[in-house]
């Protein structure tokens, strides 16, 4: 094509903003078409605010300046990162997309609508990458998994003629298997001259994908090039540091395998609904000042496995040993001393939090219950956790909705420390997080590891081999079986098990940044 | 700014009917002689209602029964609705569960006039016997009710968090699920005082509580109907005081529960 110079979309100078505060400022940005613009940066950087801007959508009470030109007749699209929640729960696929190709085939006769509706529904759920859909039709949206509904959602755009699909970061919380797949989506939709803007904080998605990279902080373009251009070298120092892709070092040094583990389980057997079974774990053992890492894609029972330890899932047999002694199944059933030891930080910050109460006070909480001390002596240390975790006792004060995702991760490290726990159980405590906000959450936990007489061990689940990386020692489920554990290094060097072989070769793919 | 406004005049709504009920039998007076009925003036500032008695006393001695034996039969539903939804709410025991909810949902099939006038009428009880009566048939409603909105708030992670911290049943049931079910059980209580306000006006008129000529706004409503083209006043003024305490109710529990806006920091500069 001759005009593939000219963008379908240009943004010029955009401002926007609200109650005096800019949260864009002076952006510019071309979208041109069968191109990939990413824009990065970490969250509350004003990407979601630009990207939604193509769409003439702005903030409640926003003050806009600026221009926002499309050129392509056809709306722009937009999949949000929740997909969910803009698909009706009632109505079924089927009439989700008939209603949006119904109003394109009114000039038909009326016997033939019906038929040439379906045909443009089908086109755009091949397009969007869901073939054979015609089973996927009759289902409802709550019956589609994460990735099906992001299609829907993509294919809806496609249906009403979009030009310009807007995805906001479509692979967060995601597993490598399945980014590697809505990469590979997405960019099958540009190949078809679909102009696409990713938003995203995920930099191995935006390596595999873009072509143009805007990195964005605070309101503000920062740098802007071609993507290699901005691997190889990068000009500003933000961008610099966002890239930094340096690892948290494998311990291996001090291997902590003497004497008798913390934690252990014995011929563990996690069911749901009393009938499905969904782990088995016949042995699996937690030495003091040991970091563990539990990998697997979602729904592979690695959360199940944290919440049997942590007591919350009680559906279980087998036996948690603390100290060669049973652990009961239920924490309602043990005591002040046993709930201490092992405590459990979830995957959702926020939710974890009473929306009504001052952070600091909260944390507080868990050394009075727990520890028996006073609340007065107990909201001294909670502060001193907090602000040793990197979370200033200013913002401490506030309540957790006035705290953005990172920090409230931060607090709820420190509510879970104060109990002075033998064994710290992250469930996918960094998934969700930029990668500058992410990396300073896995030093404050590669700290953590061994600290204390006590010696903290930890178990990190998690589906990303870079955070694994972190432990001594990885343990892979897939589909409820425990098929690998080892030394951290000989599994990710020499996997034994083919599925830990695919996961590493998925990661490894996408870091490449090769689109498959 | 508006919140403060619809407080206002939510409180007043609220006041006039409220300050009428309770303070009203104070200041009636003596009877009097009845006079013709329904007339306008002669000495009578509302007109006389349908055997002749002066409307303004009426008005000033009939709230007190509504009023007194509405707001003690919803506070009363609640009293038990609300403990029986937290424990079943937070209870991971299926059968605890059923225990406490099924029985209600028995109480909810029987339409609820039906009851109060069948053990009316073999019990033939007073106004407090009217109140429990009242009560008890709004018990299986506000308890599903608090039972879904706190079954939610249940269901959260913070409800594992605060486990996790060790903390006290009562902690967990009141501090956190209790308080996250205030804002919807204050707007089912706004509905559930109307409801009931026309409950007790009914059995009321039916003569379930009240005598078939007493001194009441429902009863006045009732019978003085048959003047209304001849003298509204004895018809409009309860009616309005009725309708002005169920909308004052609703006005002041919705300003109450104003949620003033947290600016979330995700989305900051």
């Amino acid at each position: 094509m001759s005009e593939v110079t000219d963008p379908v979309a240009e943004i010029r100078d955009l401002r926007v903003e609200i109650d005096g505060h800019a949260i864009v400022d002076g952006v510019r940005l071309r979208v041109l078409p069968g191109k990939v613009t990413a824009l990065v940066g970490a969250s509350g950087s004003g990407k979601t605010t630009t990207g939604l801007a193509l769409l003439d959508e702005y903030p409640p009470g926003a003050r806009v300046t600026g221009e926002v030109r499309r050129t392509g007749d056809g709306p722009v699209g937009y999949v949000p990162q929740h997909p969910a929640a803009v698909l009706n729960p009632a109505r079924r696929v089927s009439a989700l997309l008939d209603d949006l190709a119904r109003p394109q085939v009114r000039h038909l006769p009326r016997a033939e609508r019906r038929k040439a509706a379906r045909a443009l529904v089908l086109r755009a759920l091949s397009d969007a990458q869901l073939p054979d859909s015609e089973d996927l039709l009759r289902r409802y949206p709550h019956q589609l998994s994460g990735g099906q509904q992001q299609r829907v959602v993509l294919a809806q755009a496609l249906l009403l003629g979009a030009r310009v699909i807007v995805a906001d970061e479509p692979t967060t919380g995601q597993d490598a298997l399945t980014k590697s797949r809505v990469v590979a989506q997405l960019a099958a939709v540009a190949a078809r001259g679909i102009a696409i803007v990713l938003l995203s904080h995920d930099l191995d998605v935006v390596r595999a994908l873009a072509d143009e990279v805007l990195v964005m902080r605070a309101g503000r373009v920062v740098e802007s090039g071609p993507a290699k251009r901005l691997w190889t070298a990068p000009r500003h120092e933000w961008t610099r540091r966002l890239l930094d892709q340096q690892r948290a070092a494998v311990k291996d040094g001090r291997h902590p395998k003497a004497g008798q583990p913390v934690l252990e389980v014995r011929n563990l057997t996690a069911v749901h609904d009393r009938r499905t079974t969904a782990l088995h774990a016949p042995r699996l053992a937690l030495h003091p000042g040991e970091c563990l890492a539990v990998v697997g894609r979602s729904g592979s029972g690695k959360t199940t496995l944290a919440r049997c330890l942590a007591g919350l899932h009680r559906d279980h047999d087998g036996e948690i040993l603390l100290d060669g002694t049973p652990l009961p199944r239920s924490l309602r059933h043990r005591s002040r001393a046993q709930l201490a030891a092992v405590q459990y930080v979830f995957q959702d910050a926020r939710a974890a939090f009473d929306e009504h109460r001052p952070v600091l006070h909260q944390v507080a909480r868990t050394a009075v219950r727990l520890r028996g001390i006073d609340e007065r002596e107990a909201t001294a240390e909670a502060s001193t956790t907090l602000t040793g975790l990197g979370l200033p006792a200013e913002l401490a004060h506030r309540l957790p909705g006035e705290l953005s995702g990172g920090e409230l991760q931060r607090a709820a490290l420190a509510r879970a420390l104060l109990a002075r726990p033998r064994v710290l159980i992250c469930d996918e405590v960094t998934s969700g997080l930029d990668t500058v906000t992410r990396r300073g959450i896995l030093d404050v936990l590669a700290g953590l590891v061994g600290e204390g007489e006590k010696e903290l061990s930890l178990v990190l689940i998690t589906h990303d081999l870079d955070t694994a990386r972190l432990a001594h020692r990885i343990a892979v489920l897939d589909a409820g079986e425990l098929v690998e554990q080892g030394p951290v290094r000989r599994v990710l060097t020499d996997p034994r098990h083919p599925f830990t072989v695919s996961l590493m070769e998925t990661t490894e793919r996408l870091e490449a940044g090769t689109r498959t | 700014m508006t919140t403060h406004r619809r407080f206002a005049l939510g409180l007043a709504m609220v006041a006039v009917p409220l300050v009428l009920a309770l303070a009203g039998p104070l200041f009636a007076g003596d009877p009097g002689a009845r006079g013709v009925s329904f007339t306008l003036g002669g000495g009578h500032w509302l007109g006389t209602d349908f055997v002749g008695r002066d409307v303004w006393q009426q008005v000033l001695l009939g709230g007190r029964t509504v009023v007194v034996t509405a707001l003690a039969a919803t506070a009363l539903a609640y009293l038990v609705a609300v403990p029986v939804a937290l424990m079943s709410a937070l209870t991971r025991l299926r059968w605890l569960e059923e225990l406490l909810m099924r029985p209600l949902d028995v109480l909810l099939a029987v339409p609820s006039l039906l009851l109060i006038l069948l053990v009316a009428s073999m019990l033939s009880p007073g106004a407090a016997g009217l109140a429990l009566l009242v009560a008890l048939v709004n018990v299986p409603d506000a308890a599903r009710i608090v039972r879904a909105a706190a079954g939610e708030a249940a269901a959260r992670p913070a409800v594992e968090a605060l486990r996790m911290q060790g903390e006290s049943w009562w902690r967990i049931a009141v501090g956190y699920v209790g308080r996250s079910a205030l804002r919807t059980l204050a707007a089912d209580a706004g509905i559930r005082l109307t409801g009931v306000l026309y409950l007790v006006s009914t059995a009321a008129f039916l003569g379930v509580g009240v005598a078939p000529d007493a001194a009441d706004w429902a009863v006045m409503v009732d019978r003085n109907r048959t003047g209304l083209f001849v003298q509204p006043w004895a018809v409009v003024v309860p009616a309005l005081l009725i309708v002005a305490l169920t909308m004052g109710t609703n006005l002041l529990f919705d300003a109450a529960l104003e949620k003033k806006p947290i600016r979330k920091k995700g989305r900051r500069p």
